[in-house]
């Protein structure tokens, strides 16, 4: 399954995270729309059950934002 | 038959606020209320040694139930942060409460998961060496390894420590136990000097593994939710309980979190709960689960008879 800024949003919102995740803006980082950093955690988690990937520790800080996200995501799976 | 007779606990009066570290890691007031789940850590004094936070648990247990010492043929702490290398600390407490030299003693190291498999330690070795009267202690006092600059860590553990009490007439029987190990990842918890975890790391094991173990566990006794009074997990944190608890699809009032204001104490946290639990008349049977450092789990279904 590809990575859509639709699908993404419907992880982060599994993740019960606070604020309005319909809204959030795909290129700005997560850390400024009110993911904290148990948050990001989870839906690292919740996005490598949903897409089937792995996402190593050392890859996290380049997935800031949803639209870095969609392009790590599609980028593994192609 | 062997069971839990009584459970005690202590809590040192010391606290530390993690509203006074807002600062220093910038946290905001939900971060330390409704994700770490922390508002303050109870700390010991700073020469006090586990056998002494066992101690005073005991000395908790004798307000609450008429022991005579000299019947006690069991003795266990589980803890990975004993007095010393060398002698096992339940040597140590054997020592410091004046208990018969026809009590049995040794230690478990185990941290979160400690609990779980003490009970089962305890009840098996009883019963194999018909033994009548023992004492499972849970003391890991962390604040003597936390590194107060790691904000993963020096939010989240507190002191404590808790004495069970295994008697041939305790009134909550174990009914079955399960336990696990993912040896390949210890390095995510791990303590040379000071202690290290790897949050991520912890919460996703914790997040795939325990709801599964506990949803097999229940099939194992053929028992569904509905036959489940509390669920009783380790406090890891306020995230994690809630995650695992909405993982299993549990009712959160079925979930009890209780470590707001004294931290997660380890070994220490399901019995913490359990004191109170089991004299609840509501409650007849019980899900208990430890899980952490090893990566280590272990998890029970008991009975009040």
């Amino acid at each position: 399954m590809n990575a859509t800024i639709e699908n993404v949003k419907e992880v982060i919102e599994k993740a019960d995270v606070l604020g309005d995740v319909a809204n959030m803006q795909s290129d700005v980082a997560l850390s400024e729309q009110g993911i904290d950093s148990l948050d990001i955690v989870n839906v690292y988690l919740l996005l490598e059950e949903t897409f089937d990937i792995k996402i190593p520790d050392e890859d996290t800080a380049q997935l800031e934002t949803i639209d870095d996200i969609i392009n790590y995501i599609n980028n593994q799976q192609n | 038959m062997l069971g839990i007779k009584e459970i005690a606990t202590y809590l040192p009066n010391k606290r530390v606020s993690n509203y006074d570290k807002k600062e220093k890691f910038d946290l905001e007031d939900d971060f330390i209320e409704n994700k770490i789940g922390v508002k303050s850590q109870g700390v010991k004094n700073e020469d006090e040694k586990a056998s002494d936070l066992c101690v005073k648990a005991f000395e908790n247990l004798m307000k609450k139930e008429e022991i005579s010492k000299e019947n006690i043929d069991c003795c266990i702490v589980v803890t990975q942060n004993p007095d010393y290398n060398i002698p096992h600390t339940a040597a140590i407490v054997h020592g410091k409460l004046e208990l018969a030299q026809e009590c049995a003693c040794f230690d478990i190291s185990l941290g979160c998961s400690g609990y779980v498999y003490g009970l089962s330690n305890i009840i098996s070795f009883m019963q194999s060496n018909n033994l009548s009267n023992g004492l499972l202690f849970t003391s890991d006092p962390y604040s003597d390894i936390i590194d107060h600059e790691d904000k993963n860590t020096d939010l989240l553990f507190g002191d404590g420590a808790s004495v069970t009490y295994i008697t041939r007439d305790g009134e909550w029987i174990p009914k079955i136990f399960s336990f696990g190990t993912d040896g390949s990842n210890y390095k995510e918890l791990l303590c040379e000097d000071k202690l290290y975890m790897n949050g991520r790391a912890v919460f996703s094991f914790t997040a795939t593994t325990i709801p599964k173990h506990i949803q097999t566990l229940l099939a194992d006794a053929k028992l569904e939710d509905d036959d489940i009074d509390k669920y009783i997990l380790h406090q890891g944190s306020k995230y994690i309980v809630d995650t695992i608890r909405k993982r299993l699809r549990v009712d959160a009032g079925k979930v009890p979190f209780d470590m707001y204001d004294y931290g997660n104490t380890i070994s220490s946290s399901i019995p913490i709960i359990l004191e109170k639990e089991m004299n609840s008349s509501q409650n007849q049977r019980l899900v208990i689960s430890g899980f952490g450092v090893g990566l280590s789990w272990g998890s029970a279904i008991i009975e009040k008879i």
